[in-house]
């Protein structure tokens, strides 16, 4: 071995470390793009397949009952007047009252679903009982505990019981799925009782929220 | 399978409690920003819980000594194999008034329709509804004497843990994991721990429930 030949095996090795040293920066920042861009056209699409119904302009204006936390009474609701045009359509209008009640109070602090929370599908059986497909948001970013998702479910239930009479019974799954509690506390196995005289023969389990 | 509840009733004397410290394990439960975990602080409430109701005469079953998370359904298993019990699960919320003290117990439930006698494993709950909701204003009543700003009388909720629980059983959430200090929940312990105990001694001679033989199938 001559020293020649070390001398372009050294110079070799520290050609290719400045390579190295120049080049990952580079790439790195190109995998955090890219990450970045893959995760945004992820939440584009989740957001496209759940827009939500659009208001119509030209239907009645009702007076609408939304249900969202009191600021002055500890841990209950209270319903909010306002007016919206909303279709006759019991399914679309269940989606317009939902939707709304998900955008939330002007008053942030009043909130009673989490600002990420989608609803992803909503659906109404002939005998009265409604299933609302919520995104997981609903369940990972709702505090968890029994005061907060009970208000949580209360305020979804009191909404649709206050606006849209045929609804009698809720079932919530979570991105298609049936969960055994929303966050670690309230049973979601059941179906929740939204109109209590018109529920006769509540499924299992029910609950009156 | 198999518990006859039904026809013939008996006086079946209230002698123990299971003390349920929720969540455990991998699932801490409510999170505050001060790292408060409600795994933990209910884990030490039930020491203080357990130490007063042991002075009252109770023997005091526990469905978790340290950090483990049994399921929903092995905590209420540790219930529904005792006689003459009732359950307190124990939680720490996430919202709610700091300082004040919930009790809930579950909303009403479909009746049992089974006409053998059975009662299904998932509404064991059912014929204790009217004795969970006297046991769960008992303990209301202690704690909102105690913590200002408490409920007077026990809330109903849909909570997973009671519905799978055949005996009285009620759930008391505390507020809450938002608290700057801990200390603050950690001085609620006694005044809870003793309007626990109370709210069972005062139970106990309205505790008459239909007698088993088994354990919910």
């Amino acid at each position: 071995m001559t020293p020649h030949w070390k001398f372009w095996v050294i110079g070799g090795l520290l050609v290719a470390v400045l390579a190295a040293a120049i080049y990952f920066p580079i790439l790195r920042r190109r995998v955090k793009r890219a990450a970045r861009l893959q995760q945004q056209s992820e939440e584009q699409a989740r957001r496209e397949l759940a827009q939500p119904i659009a208001i119509n302009p030209g239907d009645p204006r009702v007076k609408t009952k939304l249900f969202w936390a009191s600021d002055t009474i500890d841990s209950t609701l209270v319903p909010v007047t306002v007016e919206l045009p909303l279709s006759s359509d019991p399914v679309v209008r269940s989606k317009q009252v939902l939707n709304t009640l998900l955008a939330g109070p002007v008053d942030t602090e009043l909130r009673t679903l989490p600002p990420d929370a989608l609803l992803l599908a909503f659906y109404l059986l002939p005998d009265g009982t409604a299933i609302a497909d919520f995104s997981e948001a609903l369940a990972t970013s709702v505090p968890s505990g029994i005061v907060s998702e009970q208000l949580a479910v209360n305020s979804i239930a009191r909404t649709l019981e206050a606006n849209v009479p045929q609804v009698q019974r809720l079932k919530i799954l979570i991105h298609g799925q049936e969960m055994e509690t929303l966050a670690g506390h309230l049973d979601l196995t059941g179906a929740f009782v939204v109109n209590t005289k018109a529920a006769q023969a509540p499924v299992k389990p029910a609950s009156t929220p | 399978m198999a518990s006859p509840f039904g026809a013939q009733t008996q006086q079946a004397g209230l002698n123990i409690v299971v003390l349920d410290p929720a969540h455990g394990g991998t699932d801490p439960g409510a999170r505050g920003t001060g790292g408060i975990r409600e795994s933990e602080i209910v884990l030490d409430f039930a020491i203080q819980v357990r130490r007063a109701l042991e002075l009252q005469g109770f023997q005091v079953v526990q469905t978790r000594q340290g950090n483990e998370d049994p399921s929903f359904d092995d905590r209420s298993a540790t219930a529904n194999a005792q006689r003459g019990a009732v359950f307190v699960t124990l939680h720490i919320s996430s919202t709610g008034l700091p300082g004040t003290a919930r009790v809930y117990v579950n909303s009403d439930l479909p009746p049992v329709a089974d006409s053998n006698g059975l009662i299904p494993w998932d509404r064991a709950q059912v014929p204790f509804l009217g004795l969970s909701k006297k046991f769960g204003d008992l303990v209301q009543g202690f704690l909102f004497q105690r913590f200002k700003g408490s409920p007077e009388a026990a809330q109903t909720a849909s909570v997973r843990q009671l519905r799978t629980t055949a005996a009285p059983a009620i759930a008391v959430e505390i507020s809450s994991v938002t608290v700057e200090n801990r200390a603050d929940l950690d001085r609620m312990a006694p005044g809870v721990a003793d309007a626990i105990a109370r709210g069972v001694a005062a139970f106990k001679p309205s505790y008459v429930v239909a007698s088993t033989s088994g354990a919910p199938r």
